[in-house]
């Protein structure tokens, strides 16, 4: 069958035009095609490699910006409290010395208060020993032995009449 | 889906006059299907196009012949047409060399001279080499204007033909290989697609068995076998003659090597008898397909209309599922050479 017997004339001629092809394809067409399809696969790896890094960077960028101002607002959160305190504490402190001051006045002034009533009611005792001595020297009119004896008795009376009171 | 209906009956509508029109002239010439069938498959002096009302286009080529006794003759085929005889040159009407340039030798006998002459499949060969350049080089013009940019529209569809084959197949086979050796495989690929595609078409720069035709595929698998063997590594030598076997399978009967030397020449082999079948069988199918209407067509209306309907749905669904195989076989030819050419490499 003529089908299947390879003919020499057409086994050449289709040498021919595909070596032919191929030189003219290989020399100026496959290398500009390759090395174009290659380098834009580069590129476009190069390109998506970069903006993966660079949303990372951001990413990153903005996570250390969100904790920043976490941080600054955790800082700001702690003066204003500290503020608050020292206030507190100062006025508390200021309060305090007031009422130690206060209390030491009043102590001073019980203490002087004391003391001139101690020295009032010394004085006082004086005076009425020394009006009644000379009450009970007018009354009676009476030598008395010594002045010794006659005081100690008024001091005696005084004291009965204290614990009495 | 009606779209689809309406094409159909459209097509079988002009099937169905074509068929009347060749009803017409039956008492004249009687429809022989294997005639016709095999004269479309093989290749011819000239290209005849068939024209409406029975008439032929004929696109004359040049025969070159070499006889022995007269030396170089070149003549334009047109002088051969309906066995006439130019200088002594006849196309035989039957026997071996039927369809064939012959001269009567010396002796008496017929004999073939040298037959160089540019046939059918020839032209139809250049015309395939002339598409593919005007295919690419457009797409090459583009890179070089602007490497960085990708080609739109039909180019862009190209770059993604190329890349399919480049990429995913040349590149993971072939590694480093893969720059030397792609423009043989890319041209291959585009060649063999070209030439199925082309071969679909029904009309004149198409329509030629190109890729159905054994010297065809026998100087492509000669090609790949030639590129397998020139660029094998002494490993593939060494696998051939010395393969790694008991010693008594190489010596004193070489037996291994024999095998492996025949394993080297089926590969090739393969190729050419894959390409070659599946595309005859296609052309084959089609052309059995349409010739049942003309067939059935002399048994009367009903026969003619049954047939029709069924050798067209037939041959649309064999014509789509074409296409495929063209693709299919372009891509298993440029991949098993791909392989083939890896194993040669294997150090």
């Amino acid at each position: 069958m003529a089908l299947l017997e390879p003919e020499f004339g057409l086994v050449f001629w289709m040498l021919l035009v595909f070596l032919l092809m191929l030189g003219i394809l290989a020399k100026f067409a496959w290398p500009v095609i390759l090395k174009s399809m290659e380098s834009r696969a580069a590129f476009i790896e190069q390109g998506v490699t970069y903006t993966r890094e660079a949303i990372e960077r951001k990413k990153l960028a903005e996570q250390e910006a969100k904790s920043l101002i976490e941080e600054a607002r955790k800082r700001q959160l702690e003066l204003l409290q500290e503020a608050k305190k020292t206030s507190q504490e100062m006025v508390d402190e200021a309060r305090q010395a007031a009422l130690d001051e206060a209390q030491k006045v009043l102590d001073a002034a019980k203490l002087s208060v004391e003391q001139m009533k101690k020295e009032a009611e010394s004085q006082l005792r004086r005076e009425v020993g020394k009006l009644s001595l000379e009450i009970a020297e007018k009354v009676i009119r009476k030598d008395l032995d010594t002045d010794a004896a006659q005081r100690e008795m008024v001091e005696k009376f005084l004291n009965d009449m204290e614990q009495v009171n | 889906m009606r779209i689809f209906f309406r094409y159909i009956s459209l097509l079988a509508g002009i099937l169905l006059l074509a068929a009347g029109t060749l009803r017409a002239g039956e008492e004249k010439t009687a429809f022989n299907p294997k005639e016709l069938v095999f004269e479309h498959l093989e290749n011819e002096y000239g290209w005849r196009i068939a024209l409406p009302g029975g008439k032929h286009l004929a696109i004359s080529l040049p025969v070159i012949v070499r006889s022995k006794k007269s030396g170089w003759h070149l003549f334009s085929s047109s002088r051969l047409t309906d066995g006439a005889g130019y200088q002594g040159f006849r196309i035989a009407p039957e026997g071996a060399n039927a369809g064939k340039i012959v001269e009567t030798d010396t002796d008496g006998l017929e004999r073939r001279p040298l037959d160089l002459s540019v046939t059918k499949n020839v032209l139809a060969i250049v015309i395939t080499a002339w598409v593919i350049l005007l295919l690419l080089f457009p797409l090459v013009r583009w890179y070089k204007r602007d490497p960085l940019r990708a080609p739109k529209g039909f180019l862009g569809f190209l770059e993604k033909i190329i890349e399919m084959v480049y990429a995913e197949v040349i590149v993971p086979v072939l590694g480093k290989d893969a720059r030397k050796f792609g423009p043989y495989l890319l041209t291959l690929f585009f060649f063999i697609l070209c030439s199925n595609l082309l071969g679909l078409m029904v009309v004149f720069p198409g329509g030629a068995n190109v890729t159905g035709n054994l010297s065809v595929t026998l100087a492509l698998a000669l090609c790949t076998f030639l590129v397998v063997n020139v660029s094998g590594s002494k490993k593939y030598w060494r696998d051939i003659f010395w393969p790694e076997v008991p010693s008594w399978l190489k010596f004193p009967v070489p037996l291994m090597p024999l095998i492996e030397l025949f394993c080297a020449l089926t590969k090739p082999f393969s190729l050419m008898i894959r390409l070659f079948a599946n595309m005859l069988a296609g052309h084959l199918i089609m052309l059995v397909l349409v010739s049942l209407i003309f067939v059935f067509g002399a048994m009367g209306a009903a026969a003619l209309g049954s047939s029709i309907l069924f050798s067209v749905l037939f041959a649309l669904f064999m014509g789509l599922l074409d296409v495929l195989i063209c693709f299919i076989q372009a891509y298993v030819f440029m991949m098993l050479s791909t392989i083939f050419i890896a194993l040669a490499r294997e150090k």
